[in-house]
C-alpha cells in the first residue's frame, strides 16, 4: 500500500475504483511528486484556457469584479471565498490565487445543465437565493448555453442550440446533469423539448462529447427519489446510462461548494479530482458526518434530544434518538456547511436523512427515528429488527417450554408404566434404572 | 475409566474439553453478554444522562444524573467495552476455527465425518428429543446434531464481526495508526456486506438482528444442555466445568 509506485492511480477517471480500498490522498493530485513542477503545470493550464476564453487582460481582469460588482461582492470577499474553497479543496494555500483564477475562467467555459426527472431543487438552491454566496454567483454566470430553466429560446431553437455546443466545444463544455434518467420503456417515461426526445437519448448523446460530466444531487447520482422504491419508472444514476467516468455530487440539494470546488478542479488540473467508491470526490466526501459533528461530544457522553423541543433540544444535544442518519452519511456539511458557513441541519436541530448516500429515501427511513426503528427486509416480515427479534425469541421460549413440559409428562407416563410392570418382574427393575 | 463399583460397572468418564476449551467457553460466553448488553444500549441508549429537569424526571427518559458532559462518557464507555468484547470475539473465533481441525484431543471435524453417517446419527438425535427412545450412543467426540448447530452459531459470529466491522471501518479515513493495510483489509474482507445487505443502515440492521438469533441460541443451548443431563444423567452440564461427562451405553452394560 505504501508503496511509491502507486501515483498513477490517480488517473483513474473511473467512476469506482478508486476506494477506500486504495485511498491514497495526494494534495498535489498526483500530477507530479515535485511540488513546482505540479505549480507550472497548473500555471500553464490556466494561461491557455485564460487565452482561449478571454479577450484580452482588460476583459480577464474586469469580469469578476463587474459580476461581483451586481450583488455587492467586494474584492475581499471574493479572496476569502476562494480561500476558504482553497481549503475546502484540501489544497496547499499557494493555489489560492490559482482558484481565484479558475473561478474567474469558470464562468467562461461551454456549459449544458441537463434536467432529467427531478424537482429542480439543485437548480433552485444555486439559483434563487437572497443572498447568494460567491459560488452561487458564478453558477448563476457560467456560461450557460443549455439550461432549460434559464435560457431565453425554446422549442426547435434551444435544441439546435444545445446541438451545436456539442458540436463546436467537443470535448471541452461542461456537462452537469441535474434528476435521474427514466429508463423504463425504452426511456418513454420523461420526453424533453419539441422533438419529444427521451431524457435517455439526450444524456446519451450529450454525455457522448463532453469534457467533464457530472452528477449533482442524489437523484442524478443515485436515482434519489425518482427511484426509490417500487421505482415504477425504472430510474437510474447518470453513471448507469453511460460509461464515461461520472463524478457524482449527491446530497439534497447539492452543496454549491461541491459543484463549484470540482468545477474548480477540473480547470486546475485537468482531470476529475481523486473519488471514492460511489463516484463522489473525495476532498468533499470522506468525512462521514458524525465524525466531523459539533454535537459528538453529547452522543459520547449519552446526552440526547428525545423529543422535538425538550430541553436536551435546547442545549443543542446529540439528535441520535430524534434519527440522526450522520453515522451513515459521508458529506462536508459540518464543515463546509451549507449558504457558506451560515448553517446545515444538525445545527439547525434536526438529525441528518443522509441524502449524499444511494437509496437514502429507502435505507434511511423514517428519517425522525433512529435506525434501529426502520423496518427490516424479509420477504413476508413487516416488522424493525427487534420486533421480528422478539418475536422469534418468543417462538422459541414458547417451543422450549413446550418440550419441557411433554418431556416431564411424557417420563412421568413411562414412570407410572414401569412401577406397574415392577410389580410383576423385580428383574427389570434394574435395568430401567440403568436406562433413565 | 472403569468403575470397580459392580452397580454403576458400565460407567465410564469421557474428557470432552482440554482447559483451553473451557477457557475459551467461558470467555466467549463473557464476551457475548457483554456484547449484548453494551450493544444494545449502542442501539437504544437507554440511559439518558443529564441534568436538565425535563431529561431527568422519568424513568425512561433519564435515571442516572451525570453531571457536566464531560464528566460523562457514557457511550464512550459502551462502546469502548464493546470492541474489548469484539476483539475477544475475534480471537477466539479464529482459535476455535483453528482447533476445530488441529486440535489434537477433540476436533471438531470428527464429528462430521463419515459426513453421511454422522448427519444420520443427527437425525436420530433429533427424533430422540421429540420420542425421548431410542438415544443414540454417546461417543468419544460431540455428538453431531450439537457439532451442527455449534457450528451454526460459529457462522453466525462469524457474519456478527464482518458486519461489526463494517461500521467499525467506517469512521477510518484511508488510514490508520497502525499503518493502511489495516482498513484495506477490513473493506477488503467486509465490503461485501454493505451490497448484500443494503448500505450501513441495512449492515446495522442485520447486526442487531443477529443479536436475537444469538440470543435464541444461548437459551437454547443451555436448555438442552440441562435437558440432556436431566434425561441422560450423564452430566453433560459438567463439561464446561471441569472437562469430562459420564458415559452410560446399553452395549456397555448389556
Ligand atoms: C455476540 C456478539 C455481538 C453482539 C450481540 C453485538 C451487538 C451489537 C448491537 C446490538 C449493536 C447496535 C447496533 C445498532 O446501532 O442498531 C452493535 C453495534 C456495533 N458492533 Fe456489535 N455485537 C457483537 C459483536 C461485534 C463484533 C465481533 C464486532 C467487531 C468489530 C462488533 C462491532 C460493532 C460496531 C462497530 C458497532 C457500532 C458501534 C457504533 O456505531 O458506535 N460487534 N453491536
Ligand atoms: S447529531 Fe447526528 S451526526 Fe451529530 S453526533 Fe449526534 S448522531 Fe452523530
Ligand atoms: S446533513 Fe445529511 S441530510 Fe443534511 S444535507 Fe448533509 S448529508 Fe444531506
Amino acid at each position: 500500500m505504501a508503496s511509491d509506485n502507486h501515483s498513477d492511480s490517480g488517473n483513474s477517471n473511473s467512476n469506482g475504483n478508486n476506494s477506500g480500498n486504495n485511498f491514497k490522498w495526494d494534495p498535489l493530485r498526483f500530477l507530479s511528486k515535485k511540488p513546482d513542477e505540479v505549480l507550472k503545470k497548473v500555471d500553464d493550464r490556466l494561461d491557455e484556457l485564460e487565452k482561449e476564453y478571454f479577450k484580452g487582460k482588460k476583459d480577464k481582469e474586469e469580469n469578476l469584479p463587474n459580476i461581483f460588482g451586481i450583488y455587492g461582492v467586494t474584492r475581499r470577499d471574493f479572496l476569502k471565498w476562494s480561500a476558504f474553497l482553497t481549503s475546502a479543496l484540501m489544497l496547499p494555500y499557494i493555489f489560492e490565487p490559482r482558484v481565484a483564477r479558475a473561478a474567474n475562467i469558470l464562468t467562461r467555459t461551454p456549459f449544458i445543465w441537463l434536467d432529467m426527472a427531478d424537482c429542480m431543487g439543485n437548480t433552485e438552491a444555486f439559483l434563487r437565493n437572497a443572498n447568494p454566496t460567491p459560488a452561487e454567483i458564478i453558477l448563476n454566470y457560467v456560461s450557460v448555453n443549455y439550461m432549460e430553466s434559464i435560457m431565453a429560446p425554446a422549442g426547435y431553437q434551444a435544441e439546435a442550440r444545445r446541438t451545436e455546443t456539442v458540436k463546436k466545444y467537443k470535448g471541452k463544455y461542461i456537462l452537469v446533469v441535474e434528476g435521474a434518467i427514466p429508463t423504463g420503456m425504452d426511456g418513454k417515461f420523461l420526453t424533453i423539448g419539441a422533438k419529444g426526445d427521451t431524457g435517455l437519448k439526450i444524456t446519451k448523446e450529450t454525455a457522448k462529447h463532453a469534457g467533464v460530466i457530472i452528477a449533482v444531487g442524489n437523484c442524478a447520482a443515485y436515482g434519489g427519489i425518482p427511484a426509490a422504491n417500487p421505482n415504477p419508472t425504472s430510474a437510474v444514476g447518470l453513471s448507469s446510462v453511460t460509461n464515461r467516468s461520472v463524478i457524482n455530487i449527491p446530497a439534497c440539494p447539492a452543496n454549491p461548494v461541491n459543484l463549484v470546488g470540482t468545477l474548480v478542479e477540473y480547470l486546475l488540473i485537468g482531470k476529475a479530482p481523486q473519488l471514492d467508491n460511489l463516484g463522489r470526490p473525495l476532498w468533499a466526501y470522506s468525512g462521514r458526518l458524525h465524525d466531523n459533528c459539533y454535537r459528538r461530544g453529547h452522543f459520547e457522553a449519552g446526552e440526547y434530544v428525545r423529543q422535538w423541543g425538550d430541553d436536551g433540544a435546547k442545549k443543542q444535544y446529540c439528535l441520535y434518538m430524534m434519527g440522526c442518519k450522520g453515522p451513515f452519511t459521508w458529506n462536508n456539511c459540518t464543515t463546509a456547511e451549507y449558504n457558506q458557513d451560515i448553517s446545515f441541519p444538525m445545527r439547525a436541530g434536526h438529525g441528518c436523512i443522509g441524502c449524499s448516500q444511494p437509496k437514502f429515501w429507502d435505507r434511511m427511513t423514517p428519517f425522525e427515528k433512529p435506525n434501529a426503528d426502520a423496518k427490516i427486509i424479509i420477504p413476508g416480515v413487516e416488522a424493525t429488527a427487534d420486533e421480528f427479534g422478539v418475536g422469534l425469541f418468543a417462538a422459541a421460549g414458547a417451543g422450549i417450554a413446550a418440550h419441557a413440559i411433554y418431556t416431564g409428562v411424557k417420563k412421568k407416563k413411562e414412570r407410572n408404566n414401569n412401577k406397574s410392570k415392577n410389580e410383576n418382574n423385580d428383574d427389570s427393575k434394574k435395568n430401567n434404572d440403568k436406562k433413565e | 475409566m472403569q468403575n470397580k463399583n459392580s452397580k454403576y460397572a458400565e460407567i465410564q468418564l469421557v474428557h470432552r474439553m482440554t482447559v483451553i476449551k473451557r477457557i475459551i467457553h467461558w470467555s466467549f460466553f463473557a464476551a457475548i453478554i457483554n456484547n449484548i448488553i453494551t450493544g444494545f444500549y449502542i442501539a437504544y441508549p437507554f440511559l439518558i444522562f443529564g441534568k436538565t429537569p425535563t431529561q431527568a424526571d422519568s424513568l425512561s427518559t433519564g435515571v442516572l444524573n451525570s453531571g457536566e458532559t464531560y464528566q460523562a462518557f457514557i457511550m464512550t464507555w459502551m462502546r469502548e467495552f464493546h470492541f474489548i468484547g469484539a476483539v475477544i470475539i475475534d480471537v477466539i473465533f479464529f482459535v476455535w476455527l483453528y482447533l476445530a481441525f488441529f486440535s489434537w484431543k477433540e476436533p471438531l471435524y470428527k464429528s462430521f465425518i463419515p459426513f453421511g453417517d454422522k448427519m444420520e446419527e443427527a437425525w436420530r438425535m433429533l427424533k430422540h428429543y421429540f420420542t425421548l427412545k431410542d438415544r443414540p450412543e454417546t461417543g468419544k467426540y460431540q455428538d453431531p446434531l450439537n457439532a451442527i448447530i455449534f457450528t451454526f452459531f460459529h457462522l453466525l459470529i462469524l457474519l456478527q464481526m464482518l458486519t461489526g466491522f463494517q461500521m467499525y471501518v467506517a469512521s477510518f479515513t484511508g488510514t490508520s495508526a497502525v499503518g493502511a493495510w489495516w482498513p484495506w483489509l477490513l473493506h477488503f474482507s467486509t465490503d461485501w456486506t454493505l451490497v448484500v445487505f443494503g448500505g450501513l443502515t441495512g449492515v446495522t440492521l442485520v447486526h442487531l438482528f443477529i443479536m436475537w438469533l444469538i440470543i435464541i441460541f444461548i437459551v437454547y443451548h443451555i436448555y438442552i444442555e440441562v435437558w440432556r443431563s436431566v434425561m441422560w444423567k450423564e452430566g453433560d452440564i459438567l463439561i464446561p466445568f471441569g472437562g469430562y461427562k459420564y458415559m452410560r451405553n446399553k452395549s456397555g452394560s448389556e
